[in-house]
């Protein structure tokens, strides 16, 4: 609506600085590594891309007119996995100790896409005379992304190491699997159940947090265990 | 990989500045997006001896109020046509920034009263010197849907008896609505003009008498028809021109007449149409009058003005002709001869049409002239003119909105009917029981069907190819505006859009704010105990698995 409200939604970003700021990162310099780790997301999103216009039929009358389309979903969420190897690529890459690892892959990866699919649209919209609800909307759904993206990093990294009890070995998987084909499970369900974009938030908000908090039980026995 | 720790003042030593050089004007060009955008079409604007007419000025850029709410000139009325009155339109030419009125969706569907009070706020707008920008957007279910809830949101405030916190509830989940018209500013039309077209319908030279030589043709006694073309009324849109096609008609007939019938006419017949009349102060008669040469005008029998003989409103489905005179015409005279002949006319091809005379002397104090005829009765030329409207101060006159199409045809046929076989009774001296325009020269609907649209003088030559196909002698002059002092002067018009964004009042933004920050002090709040939550978690895992422990918690645990 104005630069004020502009304001207002990238103050709605402050978590991603405090994350950055009082998580340790700042102590460890890793402000560089978390940009490399938004190279690597850039990379990882251009392949996906390059993927996405050769091999998929886009069918975008059908998608834009809100029609959900279950199959075509399917499709693209099974591109996501070049999500997942994207996180690897940034764990095996760049190197950090423990937790702030973790985190600066996650933060990283989460800030590059909040300035690279959110930027653009909260400049021109948001600053624009036109108020709409739907830049907070869009703001908030990026903290959300930020816890969800660095449970998924936890979850590559557990997945990689060879130490983890071998009876957790599925339960992460699974976790995995669901975080990737989230856009089909949770956006076909919140399709179905047609609900407002308040509740759709609290409840993308509250799926993050289950898959967050067993992710963090999981990570914090191994941790414990290797002594990190 | 940097690893140094000052990495991040590193970066904006080197790199940064330089992108930020190229990526700052890049943003600052991606303007916002625009909203919802509207046609409007702004208040004709035009000056008539020094009197402006219409708002000079263009742009708006202020907060869109119902006609109920506004109360600063920081507000602009975004309202609907039929619930303007008279009295609001003149608050809100002294108070208001702007006014923005939505057109009816059919003006057929309207109630009489509905249409009179339309034409009389028509008449009221083209009377005064606007200092706030008026536009007229045509029916928009968008623009109705904003208008209602504007409207809503009044009723919603001020109906009840509410209480403080209520109203600031109220005023921070209202929604505003901001107005833009980017109208660039009015720049004078140096080269405005009025076009004049004239023609003559001379007696057919082979069929004059053999004694007399054709020179003679010039001595006959003139008849002057006028008519005057609207091209323009509130807004820039073109009104029925009926009086245009009653004039068209009549020298298509006349025309024919002449060259088939064997009797030569005892006069010559004048044809005279300018563009726009009563708005301009009829300054296209005026010009005529100082340009001609006046060998034309030395025998005038006299002079037939049409002035809005159809109504193209209407709530009354009889007809009524009337003839305006500015002096009571004496015993004996051509005009006393050809009102009577008139009547007689319209008594025996039409039942239900009154032809009544009406007398208004001149008023010269009056800065504008009422009827056209005055222009000539000025110059003490015999003159009247034919109209359906009782009174000079009749809104029809100038309102831009018709209704009934079929009922404005029909009317037309019946007074060209009317006054051709008066002034062809007239002219051939024969009894007014004769019935001239039948058969071969009936009037037909087809006939004057083309001549309804007729938008201009010039535009694509239609009425000079009608003038030359029938007249002799046609003549097509300008009156310019003088460029010192100018009589009249038109406005260049850009094509406007009408945006209107929804807004939050700045509290709102106050209040969201508020809001956010309690959010952010709520995570970090999360993200500083969340080495005890961890804690907890780890001992959860530590209770479940019963494995053995190091103990070896870092104070900096933190998971995210």
């Amino acid at each position: 609506m104005t630069l004020y409200h502009f304001g207002n939604c990238v103050a709605l970003l402050m978590p991603y600085y405090f994350t950055y700021k009082y998580s340790g990162l700042s102590e460890y310099g890793a402000f560089w590594k978390c940009v490399q780790a938004g190279g690597i997301y850039i990379f990882t999103q251009l392949c996906k891309m390059l993927v996405l216009a050769t091999f998929f039929y886009s069918d975008t009358s059908s998608t834009g007119n809100g029609e959900f389309n279950f199959f075509a979903e399917i499709f693209r969420c099974s591109v996501d996995i070049a999500d997942l190897l994207g996180f690897a690529l940034i764990l095996s890459r760049i190197p950090g100790k423990g937790h702030s690892k973790l985190i600066t892959a996650g933060l990283g990866w989460a800030t590059a896409e909040v300035i690279l699919s959110r930027g653009i649209m909260l400049w021109v919209g948001a600053r624009g005379t036109e108020f709409s609800w739907i830049y907070i909307l869009k703001c908030l759904e990026s903290n959300v992304m930020l816890v969800q993206h660095i449970s998924t990093a936890t979850l590559i990294w557990l997945f990689t190491r060879h130490d983890l009890n071998k009876a957790l070995k599925p339960l992460v998987s699974v976790l995995l699997a669901v975080t990737v084909f989230k856009g089909v499970w949770l956006e076909g369900l919140l399709h179905i159940l047609t609900i407002g974009p308040w509740l759709t938030i609290a409840v993308k908000a509250l799926v993050a947090a289950i898959i967050g908090f067993c992710t963090l039980h999981i990570y914090s026995g191994l941790a414990q265990q290797i002594g990190i | 990989m940097l690893n140094e720790p000052d990495s991040f003042s590193d970066m904006f030593r080197s790199g940064i500045p330089y992108i930020l050089l190229i990526a700052l004007p890049a943003l600052i060009c991606c303007s916002p997006v625009m909203a919802s955008e509207f046609e409007v079409m702004s208040m004709s604007k035009f000056d008539v001896n020094g009197q402006h007419f219409g708002s000079r000025v263009s742009s708006i850029s202020l907060e869109a109020r119902s006609l109920y709410s506004w109360n600063t000139s920081r507000h602009c009325v975004l309202t609907r046509l039929i619930n303007l009155s008279v009295n609001d339109f003149d608050k809100i030419r002294q108070g208001a920034g702007g006014l923005i009125v939505m057109l009816p969706r059919n003006i057929l569907e309207l109630d009489v009263e509905v249409k009179e009070h339309i034409t009389i706020l028509e008449q009221e707008m083209l009377a005064h010197t606007g200092t706030v920008p008026i536009y007229f957007a045509p029916f928009n279910i968008n623009l109705e849907t904003i208008i209602d809830d504007i409207t809503h949101t009044t009723f919603k405030a001020f109906s009840q008896n509410q209480t403080s916190v209520a109203q600031l509830i109220t005023s921070v989940s209202a929604n505003g609505y901001h107005a833009t018209v980017g109208g660039s500013s009015n720049v004078a039309n140096k080269n405005s003009k009025i076009p004049i077209i004239y023609g003559e319908l001379a007696p057919n030279q082979l069929l004059l008498k053999p004694n007399e030589n054709p020179v003679d043709g010039q001595k006959l006694p003139v008849i002057l028809i006028t008519a005057t073309l609207k091209t323009f009324g509130v807004f820039n849109e073109y009104p029925v021109n009926s009086d245009v096609t009653v004039l068209l008609a009549l020298v298509e007939m006349l025309s024919k007449l002449h060259s088939t019938t064997k009797m030569a006419p005892n006069y010559r017949l004048l044809f005279l149409i300018s563009d726009t009349g009563l708005l301009l102060n009829f300054q296209g008669s005026k010009k005529w009058l100082e340009i001609d040469d006046n060998s034309a005008l030395q025998n005038v029998e006299f002079v037939l003005c049409l002035d809005t003989i159809i109504e193209s409103i209407s709530s009354n489905p009889d007809m009524a002709i009337y003839m305006h005179v500015s002096k009571p015409p004496k015993e004996k005279t051509s005009i006393s001869h050809f009102f009577k002949l008139l009547k007689s006319s319209a008594e025996k091809f039409a039942y239900n049409i009154t032809v009544e005379g009406v007398h208004k002397k001149i008023n010269l104090a009056d800065t504008k002239l009422a009827w056209e005829h005055e222009r000539f009765s000025i110059k003490r030329y015999p003159s009247f003119t034919l109209s359906s409207l009782k009174s000079h101060r009749s809104p029809s006159r100038t309102t831009i909105f018709k209704d009934d199409e079929t009922r404005i045809l029909e009317h037309t046929l019946k007074a060209s009917r009317i006054i051709a076989e008066a002034l062809a009774s007239f002219l051939y001296k024969m009894e007014p029981t004769s019935s001239i325009f039948d058969g071969q020269f009936a009037i037909k609907e087809e006939n004057i069907l083309p001549y309804f649209g007729i938008k201009s003088v010039l535009h694509n030559n239609d009425v000079k190819d009608a003038f030359e196909k029938y007249l002799n002698n046609v003549k097509i002059i300008y009156d310019k505006a003088d460029s010192r002092d100018p009589d009249f002067m038109f406005y260049n018009e850009n094509d406007v859009k009408l945006n209107v964004y929804r807004v939050k009042p700045a509290i709102f933004d106050i209040f969201l704010t508020i809001l956010i920050g309690f959010y952010l002090l709520i995570v970090f709040l999360g993200i500083q105990y969340f080495p005890l939550f961890y804690n907890i978690v780890s001992k959860l895992t530590r209770d479940e698995t019963s494995q053995q422990t190091n103990g070896h918690y870092t104070e900096r645990l933190k998971y995210k």
